[in-house]
């Protein structure tokens, strides 16, 4: 029994914080955001670059060969940076499911960009900004995408219609791809959490009230603390999720939907906690906050709510 | 990662197993906190350090297995599994037995850790002083030197274990122009000494679990001082660390709990209350995450990542956890809650015992106040 990253696994997810750190600040996001373009394609060939999104492919297929272990530290820090985009959707579910087929080689390399549709929701997050929208079944190309107008500027929504169609079996390593979705969701919501909380810590140190910063006052610091408390705890029944993904448990599907339904609530509390501790400045436009608040929002509730999962889970305890 | 036992681990677990099966009293002891059971959990402790299983993380010279952390948890897993009695020691054996550990001296190591795995002696608890409660540092008891003692006067109070302990672990100002956390000794005392009153003090429970403790020129050997003089305060913390991480409440306790809750709710539970499901649900992932945090936790320390204030986060969520538990049980049993004696008076008893838990060994708000000051960074103040 090991319970712990490789240095190895360690590295790589420092070296892609610091990549994000100089190519994703929040200014980025905002940028994005703000021109409507929903996605960056210079970010994107920074991560194909550094094998991100070719992380869960096979080496014989142009990829890095890794596990879900090997990425979830990765889908956090791709939270943590809030990054714009299909990222998710490209990296978990179409590269590792098509890297074989006709589509893999662009997808591997990154140069045609996937997002996904497979859950029952009318509208297809990143569709206007993708080549391919790839379903359990079926890939969809050259298809029309309707801006449905999303909350999260760095996740637009769109309805789909039409486009060609081709033929497809869509799994991850055994896994279906919306529980796949629904892991590597729970570590960008915990990386979303981690960086909120960040942000509340430093606006707490800085900000004065009554000649303090408010960060002093009890009644601030228990609200981050509680934050904090749920946000580490869901941290190890995720990475666990990510090592029974890996290794196909039994018990793969339950630990999923309990580290997607922790994630969940976490990030909504963290959201709502930090922003309180912003006072005014957390419900404007201007405050970086809602860059990552509402990308909390959107994840929370895709690939299945905290309820969803905690029914899930309900199933396999109280049967 | 690699989260499935190694084949050493299972047989570890197995021979933990096959001890405890054939060992453990096939009925419940009576609560430590009365005379009887006082006792009768003594000699439970000797069966175990007989078997050298009452302290398996320790050295093998001191009566342990030298298990690494990992086995200590399958240990603690089995341990709850079998029903086994609770460790009527373990302000010894988890708390100042690891503090010892770290910084007695070679010769206090002899004196005390034999006696304390096999309970010979068993350590009550003596921080807690009327006026330095969450405010620890506000201890007034004193310690003075007279020639090679110490002479120790002044009270303490919430001495868990004290009302039948043998001996007893406390701080004391040994500086009085010292302020606060400086000029505090951490000392060692044996309880019956003369000038000790120790009165019981009955606990929500009925029971008294603790004591006052009244010291009035009782004199111990400056040998009984634990790490230097001066400098108990960093002794205290490195105990409090223990207790409020990961040796006092060991995830095994609450995947116990939480499985009978299970059973419970499916022998007792409204099926039809979906909310109900969704909190035995809620709080069996909380025990779930309690117990995968430990682990992750523990190969940390095994790696040389040592536990920081971090253990101020596990100590808020095992006894909100604890808590929640039991108020869903109770629920459940509906009017057998209110009952002292029955059929289902573990959950009630239970219930009372897990509201001391966001109480003691700091209360939850002041280790909210640690999270936030050493690990969020947040500027000091109240």
């Amino acid at each position: 029994m090991k319970f712990s990253f490789t240095d190895d696994q360690r590295l790589f997810a420092e070296g892609l914080r610091e990549l994000l750190a100089n190519e994703c600040p929040a200014s980025h996001v905002r940028e994005v955001w703000e021109s409507g373009a929903g996605h960056s394609p210079e970010l994107w060939s920074h991560l194909s670059g550094m094998g991100v999104l070719s992380m869960l492919a096979p080496e014989s297929a142009g990829g890095m060969g890794g596990s879900f272990v090997d990425a979830i530290l990765l889908f956090q820090e791709l939270g943590r940076a809030a990054v714009p985009g299909p990222v998710l959707e490209h990296m978990a579910v179409a590269v590792p499911a098509l890297a074989t087929s006709s589509f893999g080689e662009a997808l591997v390399s990154g140069e045609s960009v996937a997002t996904l549709w497979v859950d029952d929701s009318p509208y297809v997050a990143h569709a206007g900004v993708a080549d391919l929208v790839v379903h359990r079944d079926h890939v969809l190309r050259s298809f029309d995408a309707s801006d449905a107008h999303g909350m999260d500027g760095g996740r637009r929504l769109f309805t789909v219609a039409g486009g060609d169609r081709t033929d497809a079996n869509v799994t991850v390593a055994g896994l279906d791809p919306f529980d796949a979705m629904a892991l590597a969701s729970a570590a960008y919501l915990i990386g979303l959490s981690e960086r909120m909380i960040e942000i509340a810590a430093e606006y707490a140190r800085v900000r004065e009230q009554f000649g303090k910063p408010i960060g002093s006052f009890q009644a601030v610091k228990h609200l981050m603390s509680d934050a904090l408390l749920k946000v580490e705890f869901a941290k190890a029944p995720t990475y666990r999720a990510a090592f029974s993904a890996s290794t196909g448990a039994d018990t793969l599907v339950r630990d999923i939907s309990m580290a997607k339904a922790l994630a969940s609530e976490a990030a909504y509390r963290t959201s709502r906690s930090t922003m309180q501790v912003h006072g005014g400045i957390g419900y404007t436009w201007e405050a970086d906050l809602q860059l990552w608040m509402k990308k909390a929002w959107a994840l929370m509730r895709s690939y299945g709510d905290a309820n969803f999962h905690r029914r899930r889970v309900s199933g396999f305890v109280l049967a | 990662m690699d989260l499935r036992e190694t084949a050493d681990e299972s047989a570890f677990r197995l021979e933990a197993r096959t001890w405890l099966e054939a060992n453990v009293p096939a009925e419940p002891l009576p609560s430590f906190d009365t005379a009887e059971g006082f006792a009768l959990h003594r000699q439970w402790e000797k069966k175990l350090f007989d078997g050298r299983w009452s302290a398996v993380s320790w050295p093998e010279q001191y009566g342990g297995r030298g298990a690494d952390y990992i086995k200590w948890l399958i240990f603690e897993e089995e341990y709850y599994r079998a029903g086994a009695p609770g460790r009527v020691n373990q302000n010894g054996i988890f708390l100042l037995g690891p503090t010892i550990m770290e910084v007695g001296t070679e010769a206090q190591k002899e004196r005390f850790l034999p006696t304390m795995a096999s309970s010979e002696i068993v350590w009550g608890q003596a921080w807690s002083e009327p006026n330095a409660g969450s405010d620890l540092a506000g201890i007034k008891s004193k310690a003075w030197r007279d020639g090679d003692d110490w002479i120790l006067n002044g009270q303490k109070i919430w001495a868990s274990r004290a009302v039948w302990a043998d001996w007893c672990f406390g701080i004391f100002r040994t500086d009085p122009e010292a302020d606060r956390h400086r000029g505090l000794t951490f000392i060692l005392c044996p309880l019956d000494l003369p000038g000790i009153t120790v009165r019981p003090i009955a606990q929500l429970d009925g029971d008294t679990g603790f004591a006052e403790i009244f010291l009035d020129d009782v004199r111990v050997p400056v040998e009984n001082t634990l790490g230097e003089v001066n400098k108990g305060w960093g002794v205290a913390m490195a105990t409090a660390g223990f207790e409020r991480g990961v040796s006092l409440r060991s995830p095994a306790r609450f995947s116990e709990a939480v499985n009978r809750l299970v059973a419970l709710w499916k022998r007792l539970g409204d099926k039809s209350d979906t909310a109900l499901a969704d909190a035995v649900t809620d709080v069996w992932m909380q025990a779930e995450g309690y117990r995968l945090h430990t682990y992750q936790t523990v190969t940390g320390m095994l790696e040389g990542r040592p536990i920081g204030a971090e253990a101020s986060l596990n100590k808020i969520f095992w006894s909100e956890m604890d808590v929640r538990i039991h108020e869903i049980a109770l629920q459940i049993i509906g009017p057998e809650a209110e009952r002292m004696e029955g059929p289902l008076e573990r959950w009630v008893d239970g219930f009372l015992f897990s509201l001391s838990g966001p109480i003691y060994a700091g209360t939850n708000e002041i280790q909210r106040n640690i999270i936030a000051d050493r690990v969020l960074q947040l500027p000091k103040g109240m």
